[in-house]
């Protein structure tokens, strides 16, 4: 694996010439995602997750260490695949490959919600979450921890051999914890808010896989209702893991937690220190079943409450989770969550992810002036060379693998209120939302570049792209 | 993996005595016999002790480091990648490994501070340039499962807790070898209990019998042990300068 090394002269390393670079596919924190072709098998697909060079010299960074030594021990069906690591030296950069997933969770959540506008098919909903929760299983029986499971964190395949199987997705905050030589909550506080466990956000120090089925309830109930259970709004800029909002969200479907019925409660940091806050207020007529309009008798309600169980030692386990009456009846989840087994289902036809196709591996936007577009996209195209960082940020945040949604500097205002599904008026930082003429722009970078690129005349692909 | 050693990396990588004791082509050039060959090793496992003590990590980071470094000259030379340079980076990606990341900046105040010579002089970069070169090295299995592991559990069912110090020491002790690439840690474990049992005039017999391992693996592990104290004593500092300064300079 990855004995290739990067070749400081040329702008390509040489590993690199394996690969049909297809354009960029995401962008988070730590780097870029790119989505590539193996030029030996060109209908094998890779998504290359770069990890940028540190800036203030400390090497390799530990999310990548993390990631890499947790994904080169583990082999599971439904946990995603590392299949290379790349080391380019003369840029101290590295790379993960892994098979690329055409889909996740997020997605497909959002094309149902804005676009088909008919909830998810149960029999989808429920082998979705019955693979979500093997690959939990598997992880959790080898004391992993995911600690950031959140809808765009869970894979789908695209169509091929694996099609419609579920992949878990960037263990950059993944943690074994077994014998940890420090207490896990050092590493600071983790898990996308939303999806983030009661003990969690009362501070909790030693916390366990109960906060991954946490999230999976949480993803479970978005999956019905095709919007997310608790919208807290994060308190950003803080170390304290407090997030009153949050809490609040949750108190208000479930009702408060007592003592009694989760007795280590009274030893989380917050609940002392913020009783005002947090035991003033009571919601009197908490009711999950009719934020989820479903029967509190039906066996996914049971599951879902068992999964949103306050006390961690009480909350369902994912082999327990598995074993639940709800996966026992009709429809019986199967391999391919996106289409049915039986015959005459309506299949619904999700989007492919948007490509970037203006950016190189080295993450610089290349203007591509002698790159033949149809239709006079060249021009435009290279017109907008320039401008390409806001236009391809405005019309939504770019989806990725492997990532956290994409935050263009300055735009995280707007990356919130479209994650939440807010108005216009939710956004504080008054950002431009005209959909229509930044989409335009957009979508002529968005095209996924044709294998016939480069051959004057070969018209590029013009699958729109969900604009 | 992490909670099934059988399953992991490390066991599908256990190699054999004889593949483990092969001096690299490069360095037989430079007249590097087996025993120099070891001799730079086990010295390279002190110094990482040593910069470990400095910058306070624990053993468990130590012992991760040393795994690293023993398993980097498995596969590459050290006319090609200077031990003096391997050992401390090592030590620094261990201690991001195992949770306990320590500044590149305060590794290389320590080799400065611990090294007067020259030769280990390196600076920041070359501890981040090396990084990438051990990683690879490592084929990018970062996971090591250590004797420590099951040292309680193992003491506490023999009735040995009394001997807790001692057996840690012994383990200690057996990263100044190869045993880490070579054996599962937990009979590595055992072995050093062996030996504590015998010095501590315990009787054992019985609960070793009862554990359904090899025991003679065990004993020969102990063995292994046992001629290490026995010929660390003939180490001399001339000897290991002399075998040190077949190294490359730079």
């Amino acid at each position: 694996m990855g004995d290739v090394r990067g070749n400081s002269n040329s702008n390509r390393p040489e590993w690199l010439q394996q690969y049909d670079l297809i354009g960029k596919i995401g962008e988070g924190t730590y780097g870029l995602v790119f989505l590539a072709k193996i030029k030996a098998n060109r209908s094998k697909s890779i998504a290359i997750k770069k990890f940028k060079q540190s800036k203030d010299g400390d090497g390799v960074s530990p999310t990548a260490i993390r990631e890499i030594m947790l994904l080169r021990e583990i082999s599971h069906e439904n946990v995603v695949k590392l299949v290379n690591v790349h080391i380019n030296q003369a840029d101290m950069s590295l790379y993960l490959a892994f098979d690329y997933a055409e889909h996740d969770l997020y997605e497909i959540i959002r094309h149902h919600r804005d676009k088909v506008i008919l909830s998810i098919n149960p029999y989808t909903v429920k082998s979705l979450l019955w693979q979500l929760l093997n690959g939990l299983n598997y992880l959790h029986s080898n004391w992993i921890v995911h600690r950031d499971l959140k809808p765009s964190n869970i894979l789908v395949m695209g169509e091929g051999e694996e099609h419609g199987v579920v992949k878990i997705a960037d263990f950059g905050l993944a943690r074994i914890y077994q014998a940890p030589l420090k207490p896990l909550a050092e590493n600071g506080v983790v898990v996308t808010i939303w999806y983030r466990a009661p003990e969690l956000l009362l501070g909790a120090k030693h916390y366990t896989s109960a906060v991954d089925m946490w999230a999976v309830g949480c993803i479970f109930a978005e999956l019905l209702t095709l919007k997310p259970l608790f919208q807290g709004q994060e308190v950003k800029g803080t170390p304290n893991p407090f997030q009153l909002d949050q809490l609040d969200k949750i108190f208000k479907v479930l009702g408060h937690p007592t003592p009694e019925k989760w007795p280590t409660l009274v030893n989380l940091p917050h609940w002392q220190s913020d009783v005002q806050r947090i035991q003033g207020h009571k919601y009197d007529n908490p009711a999950l079943y009719s934020v989820l309009h479903m029967s509190p008798k039906s066996p996914a309600y049971d599951l879902l409450s068992k999964m949103l169980e306050y006390d961690p030692r009480k909350r369902i386990t994912a082999t327990q989770a598995l074993e639940h009456e709800y996966f026992r009846m009709e429809p019986l989840p199967g391999r391919n969550a996106l289409v049915p087994p039986q015959p005459g289902e309506k299949v619904v036809n999700y989007p492919t992810r948007p490509v970037d196709t203006t950016t190189d591996f080295e993450g610089t936007i290349s203007l591509q002036t002698s790159q033949p577009v149809s239709s006079g996209n060249a021009a435009s195209g290279g017109m907008h060379g320039p401008h390409v960082m806001p236009t391809r940020s405005v019309p939504r945040p770019m989806q990725m693998v492997n990532m956290p949604r994409m935050q263009p500097q300055g735009m995280s205002a707007y990356n919130l209120a479209s994650q939440a599904g807010m108005s216009a008026g939710m956004n504080p930082g008054n950002m431009p939302m005209q959909r229509g003429v930044a989409a335009q722009a957009h979508q002529q970078q968005m095209r996924r570049k044709d294998p016939g690129m480069g051959i004057p005349g070969y018209p590029s692909q013009q699958k729109s792209r969900r604009f | 993996m992490a909670a099934n050693f059988w399953i992991s990396s490390q066991y599908k990588e256990l190699l054999d005595q004889e593949e483990v004791d092969v001096v690299h082509q490069l360095d037989k050039e430079r007249g590097i016999t087996l025993d120099d060959f070891k001799l730079i090793k086990l010295h390279m496992s002190n110094y990482v002790a040593r910069l470990a003590q400095n910058v306070k990590v624990r053993q468990r980071v130590v012992a991760t480091a040393i795994t690293y470094m023993r398993r980097v000259y498995v596969r590459r030379s050290m006319t090609e990648y200077d031990p003096r340079l391997v050992a401390p980076t090592c030590l620094y990606l261990a201690s991001k490994a195992e949770e306990s990341t320590v500044q590149a900046r305060l590794l290389v105040f320590y080799i400065k501070k611990l090294y007067s010579d020259e030769k280990y002089k390196y600076e920041i970069k070359d501890i981040l340039d090396m990084e990438m070169k051990v990683l690879e090295a490592l084929n990018y299995y970062l996971v090591v499962y250590h004797p420590y592991r099951s040292l309680a559990q193992f003491l506490q069912d023999a009735g040995m807790n009394d001997a807790t110090q001692l057996t840690w020491g012994l383990i200690n002790d057996t990263y100044k070898m190869d045993l880490i690439l070579i054996h599962p840690p937990h009979l590595i474990t055992l072995a050093c209990i062996y030996i504590a049992s015998v010095l501590k005039d315990k009787e054992t017999t019985a609960w070793f019998e009862e554990l359904r391992v090899d025991m003679n693996v065990v004993k020969n592990i102990a063995m292994e042990i046992l001629d290490y104290y026995d010929g660390h004593r003939s180490i001399s500092d001339e000897r290991v300068n002399a075998a040190m300064s077949k190294l490359a300079g730079r």
